[in-house]
């Protein structure tokens, strides 16, 4: 290069050159290099979903068809695995345990962080604190969380025992009761995500103009008419947001596996046994991993198909607001 | 001025953006290529001592509850890495993770598993069926083979080939406290030897916020191991001697749930234990949680360890209306890896270690069975020399001994198929009050079904 600007082409062509088109470029076009960068940009996160997400998912798909030891012998199996997913009634009574777990789970963290959301809103002293301690077991390990649960819930000795008598509510066995535990597993669930959709609700609730309050107010609006004619409408798509997400993390999340790992380990008799729980066990328990790739790609399938309806029904999350 | 100006254009020495952004690509290309490229060939070298020792996967961790456990790991590779070319190097496993965690199972998935590590009679189909253990007697001495007592590896044993050395044999026995005897007016002569007794004794020691009795209650390998004597009391077992069929649905099967339910219902077991489980003597017996507990040999290290105060009295299983007495010996053995990088290596360490009639090994298997841990040992040499030692003349060393041990039988090797529906019908009739006819019959046609297509080695 000599440092001498080069003509612009367009001006070589005797064509007079926009200002927004920049410096004319050998080679490319502006709006192929806007194409190349855009791509180099996207590139990396593409080509890390695609060999950590993409291709295990489709790989873990073939893998239904196989029976694989677990030590490096492979042979094809067609449908068996997947024949013998709807005879096991250990896989139905995971998907029975799953489906009552996720409903529990989704209905009461939806409404236990909304309501959070609702009072954190308020102009209460110390509301900073108050938002800090709802979300802080979300910062806290899952393992901590489930040893310290399972120590406060043990049966005669443990702190929620011990406050149960003394105001004469007897004495449970929430963990050993076939009856209790998975309810307190959905509990402890709860506990721990609802600072977490409490801050989701509460960015919603604050987006909300103070205008339309004040509008409702003049109208006679009282605290409920409020709620369900002005709050409600406008959180829709974020409520849609909650209930896409929980219901996602209700079937496969972190606390779906690791709080029944650290407390119960699926018992009593199979009565936490969580679809996740069992398709672990299967693989990594009993090297059955082509029968626990099947399960896998089952949940997968009903999850999408979840996915699907909510995205039908609610028009994409956005109701009848457009 | 205009030499002062320090844009980064390539006229000044700097690089323009488009070249920054063509060398970034450059570089994550390559760094995408050698990277890995790189980590093969490191892992392939197998030149340096580090990368090219045996990895010895276990779960005792340094200065863990008891330091002297980890210690005689330790010692035993420093011993052997002084006189060999091949390396060991001690790996650490959490316990949990070791015990029901995915890092052994994925690793052998992966082609990455350890050389040698420990297993537990409940896991040996699992890795023998996988073909990945090591026959351990081509590398011993026929008399060293013989020093082993039969009972104790016949769970270790195919085709007359040892591919597992114990390092311990654990019997299981009932531990109670003499405090909470003497609190509730008994004493030694109310130790109970029937099962209709131990129901009556513990209802009399369960008092507020401490129960009777504690049998294990976590669905696990661990729960079925200490479940299978009351089953043996009674004369049944989960397979036929044939291997061929379950006999799971006889009456000593089904008075041993019925047994185990009782505990639960009549109020005097909990249904939830403390620490790790029924395992775990300290936070359950020794913090007063119950009166007598139904756990093994370990126990009495764990005792002299973190409640050496605690006053406490042993007693044999109890038994049932015309039951034979038995009980479980557990232990883990050491593995050779067959698909390691040096099988043959890692089969010479476990048999040096563990199985060789030097003095060395001999007092090895005397340090870990009666100074790091405190149990029986699976080799009568061992045995003998550590009575000579004096370790089994008194306490509860000395009851294991005489009366615990005499009879047992060694923890069953079943495959996972067979645990989890033996597993499935302890937990719904212990703690969901199922029927156990029905449960042992629904077991028996779940097992049925599995041996019809099952073509590993002998259950039995």
């Amino acid at each position: 290069m000599s440092g001498k600007p080069s003509a612009p082409v367009a001006e070589a062509e005797g064509k007079p050159r926009r200002p927004e088109e920049g410096p004319a470029r050998r080679g490319l076009t502006r709006k192929h290099r806007e194409w190349l960068a855009a791509l180099c940009f996207v590139a990396p996160d593409a080509l890390g979903l695609l060999i950590f997400l993409a291709i295990p998912m489709v790989l873990a798909l073939a893998l239904g068809f196989f029976d694989i030891s677990g030590f490096g012998t492979y042979s094809f199996a067609g449908l068996t695995n997947y024949k013998r997913m709807f005879t096991d009634p250990l896989f139905l009574n995971s998907v029975r345990v799953t489906v009552t777990y996720v409903v529990l789970f989704v209905a009461g963290v939806f409404v236990v962080s909304l309501a959070l959301a609702l009072l954190v809103k308020q102009k209460l002293p110390f509301v900073g604190v108050l938002r800090s301690m709802f979300f802080l077991p979300h910062v806290v390990s899952l393992v901590v969380i489930g040893l310290v649960w399972q120590f406060m819930l043990i049966d005669g000795r443990g702190v929620v025992n011990q406050l149960l008598d003394v105001v004469g509510l007897g004495n449970f066995s929430w963990l050993g009761n076939p009856n209790l535990a998975l309810f307190t597993v959905v509990a402890v669930s709860i506990w721990f995500f609802m600072g977490y959709y409490m801050v989701i609700f509460l960015a919603a609730l604050q987006d909300i103009p103070q205008e339309y309050y004040d509008a409702a107010r003049v109208d006679g609006a009282g605290t409920w008419a409020t709620f369900w004619n002005v709050t409600w409408p406008l959180m829709k798509p974020t409520s849609f947001f909650v209930l896409l997400v929980s219901t996602i993390t209700g079937v496969a999340g972190l606390q779906a596996f690791d709080l029944i790992y650290i407390m119960t380990e699926g018992g009593p008799a199979n009565k936490t046994m969580l679809g996740i729980f069992y398709i672990y066990q299967q693989a990594f328990m009993f090297n059955d991993y082509g029968y626990a790739a099947a399960m896998a790609s089952f949940l997968v399938l009903v999850l999408s198909a979840a996915t699907a309806a909510m995205f039908v029904l609610t028009r994409g999350g956005r109701f009848e607001v457009d | 001025m205009e030499e002062k100006h320090t844009t980064l254009t390539k006229e000044n020495g700097g690089i323009s953006r488009r070249q920054f952004l063509a060398r970034g690509v450059a570089f994550t290309f390559a760094a995408a290529v050698t990277g890995p490229g790189l980590t093969v060939l490191s892992s392939c070298g197998g030149g340096g001592s580090a990368s090219g020792a045996l990895k010895f996967w276990q779960f005792y961790a340094l200065g863990g509850d008891v330091p002297a456990q980890s210690k005689w790991f330790e010692d035993t590779v420093d011993a052997w890495n002084k006189k060999n070319e091949t390396q060991v190097k001690l790996e650490y496993i959490p316990v949990t993770e070791y015990l029901s965690g995915s890092k052994l199972q994925t690793a052998f998935s992966s082609g990455e598993g350890p050389d040698i590590f420990i297993i537990s009679p409940g896991d040996f189909l699992r890795y023998y069926n996988g073909g990945v253990l090591e026959d351990l007697s081509q590398y011993m001495e026929g008399d060293a083979r013989n020093d082993f007592y039969e009972n104790v590896m016949t769970t270790r044993t195919v085709d007359g080939k040892f591919y597992a050395l114990p390092m311990e044999v654990e019997p299981m026995a009932m531990y109670y406290s003499v405090k909470a005897f003497e609190d509730a007016g008994l004493s030694e002569a109310d130790v109970p030897t029937t099962w209709e007794g131990l129901l009556d004794v513990a209802g009399k020691l369960k008092k507020g916020d401490s129960f009777g009795l504690l049998f294990d209650t976590n669905p696990g390998y661990y729960q079925n191991f200490t479940w299978y004597p009351f089953m043996w009391q009674g004369g049944s077992d989960v397979v036929a001697e044939s291997g061929k069929e379950s006999t799971f649905d006889s009456k000593g099967a089904i008075q041993a749930l019925q047994f185990w339910q009782d505990a639960i219902e009549s109020g005097v077991a909990p249904r939830k234990a403390l620490g790790t489980g029924a395992n775990d003597i300290v936070p359950n017996l020794a913090q007063g949680y119950c009166a007598i507990q139904n756990c093994g040999i370990w126990a009495v290290a764990d005792m002299r360890a973190n409640a050496p105060d605690f006053e406490y009295g042993l007693f044999k299983l109890p038994l049932p209306p015309g039951g034979r007495y038995t009980t479980d010996l557990g232990g883990w053995a050491f593995v050779a890896n067959s698909e390691g990088k040096n099988p043959e290596e890692a089969g010479k360490f476990c048999a040096w270690a563990l199985g060789s009639m030097s003095e060395d090994s001999i007092q090895r298997g005397v340090d870990w069975c009666t100074k790091a841990k405190s149990d029986i040992a699976p080799r009568k040499s061992v045995q003998e020399k550590a009575e000579q030692e004096g370790a089994f003349d008194s306490g509860p060393m000395e009851f294991f001994r005489e009366e615990a041990f005499p009879g047992g039988r060694g923890e069953p090797r079943y495959t996972p198929e067979v645990y989890k529906a033996v597993s499935d019908a302890i937990q719904a009739c212990q703690l969901d009050g199922a029927d156990p006819g029905q449960q042992a019959e629904q077991t028996v046609q779940t097992i049925n079904a599995f041996l019809k297509g099952y073509s590993g080695a002998s259950l039995v």
